[in-house]
């Protein structure tokens, strides 16, 4: 059983810090708003994938790297991320048996929740970001959510 | 078709209520610490450590890149740019001339009004690493951290100007918020005329803003802005950009004031940390004593 876990997690790792390395990669000015949230998407495909193998620690661990590199209070994408995987967590079986546009759909409910929660966080800690731009990033998230699901299929399935 | 090959689906996974609330207690309680009490310093100095590697990582192609370029430049191409080096280095050397002079006489001056104005004492270089931070806010990542000295509020200027100020210290590295960032503030004087006042960030790299003139306050377009060393945070005199333009609505009581900054924020690769000399009573040069009251002197006399 502990040996199961363990090789379950490995591809988690990895691919949580690719998503890492996405997020901080430099884009220019103009794409910057535009970026989806690479790590996000990743956290809510292993909480739907394997949410035995510790979905809900890998969210809290990677919202506190997301709190690091991006120099943000800590704790806020920890706590926006475990609250939104937590949720897709619960989903987790609905979304397996929805077709690819409502999975789309609820990716983008719960991308946009995260947005919220992050959106709160800095009201609450007195450095507001209002620009409307901020809300884009969901949507995109939620269209490159089938291609990211096909390619951890492909991936895995060799 | 989009599918997912785990086929555990037995219903609950246990005690997923009890994990989110714990941990959502435990980043609640991790974001109430950092805000208010500063006793996350440390701890935060030591994760960033961990996520320093991945940093390095995405920026190491993109350095790799710009060695590479470097290196298969043209012998022309490196004749042509230490030319435009020389003519440039010729021009700085013969506007430094008379700079120690200078200086020696500001901090007689100074010392004679008693002024404790900052005076920079000694630079480090560092490089801005080719990583996005928050897409929202104006802040970089800089090579340089607690290791080499840099502490929280310290001025960073490029090679223009003010370029921002210290915003968080980690063990290698260290985040800089650039003056154009929309919470930042920077204390400046207009250079031909002393008006005080106070530069804000717009959140856009090519814009600052005087939002705190009255409408009558003397400032025109082309206007030189430095720094006025009030607060403390930064030295005093070095440039924070050029009035860019005016707005004068009379049905408004404040001025709109563009101000274009000097430094070049959205470019510079290489920042200056700077240091300031301690201004002790001691270490500044004693005026003579009776000088003071001598105009009071002759005042009464009149």
């Amino acid at each position: 059983m502990m040996r199961d876990n363990r090789i379950r997690r490995l591809p988690m790792v990895l691919s949580a810090l690719v998503a890492l390395g996405l997020a901080v990669l430099p884009l220019p000015t103009v794409l910057e708003p535009l970026r989806p949230d690479f790590l996000v998407l990743v956290v809510f495909y292993w909480c739907v994938e394997s949410p035995r193998a510790g979905g809900l620690g890998l969210a809290f661990v990677s919202g506190l790297a997301l709190d690091l590199v991006q120099g943000v209070v800590l704790g806020q994408h920890a706590l926006a991320l475990t609250l939104m995987g937590a949720w897709a967590t619960h989903l987790r079986l609905r979304i397996r048996v929805f077709s690819v546009l409502t999975q789309c759909l609820t990716i983008f409910a719960l991308l946009t929740g995260y947005q919220f929660v992050l959106f709160w966080v800095d009201g609450a800690t007195g450095n507001p970001v209002t620009a409307f731009s901020r809300w884009l990033s969901p949507f995109i998230g939620a269209l490159l959510w089938p291609a990211l699901v096909n390619a951890f299929g492909n991936v895995r399935g060799r | 078709m989009v599918a997912f090959r785990n086929t555990d689906t037995s219903g609950r996974t246990t005690g997923l209520l009890l994990r989110c609330v714990l941990y959502s207690l435990l980043a609640l309680g991790l974001i109430i610490v950092d805000k208010r009490y500063d006793h996350l310093g440390r701890i935060r100095r030591l994760l960033s450590v961990a996520v320093y590697p991945v940093q390095v990582a995405v920026a190491s192609p993109f350095d790799g890149w710009n060695w590479f370029r470097d290196s298969v430049t043209t012998r022309d191409a490196l004749r042509a740019e230490k030319t435009k080096l020389e003519a440039q280095l010729r021009v700085a050397q013969f506007r430094l001339q008379r700079y120690e002079a200078l200086e020696a006489e500001i901090q007689r001056l100074r010392a004679l009004r008693d002024s404790t104005e900052g005076i920079t004492d000694r630079f480090v270089i560092g490089d801005v690493m080719d990583v996005d931070l928050d897409a929202f806010r104006a802040r970089v990542l800089v090579d340089k951290g607690a290791g080499d000295g840099v502490y929280v509020g310290q001025t960073v200027l490029d090679s223009g100007g003010v370029f921002g100020q210290v915003a968080r210290v980690g063990e290698l590295s260290s985040e800089v918020i650039l003056i154009s960032d929309a919470a930042h503030a920077i204390p400046v004087q207009v250079n031909r005329t002393g008006l005080r006042t106070i530069a804000v960030g717009t959140g856009d790299m090519s814009r600052l803003k005087l939002p705190y003139l009255p409408t009558s306050a003397d400032v025109i377009a082309g206007d030189l802005l430095v720094t006025s060393g009030l607060g403390g945070g930064f030295p005093a005199g070095y440039p924070v950009g050029t009035v860019a333009e005016v707005k004068r609505d009379p049905a408004q009581s404040l001025a709109d004031v563009d101000v274009k900054p000097a430094a070049a924020l959205d470019r510079s690769k290489e920042l200056m940390f700077v240091w300031l000399k301690p201004q002790t009573a001691e270490a500044l040069p004693k005026p003579a004593a009776p000088k003071p009251s001598a105009p009071k002197q002759a005042a009464t006399k009149q």
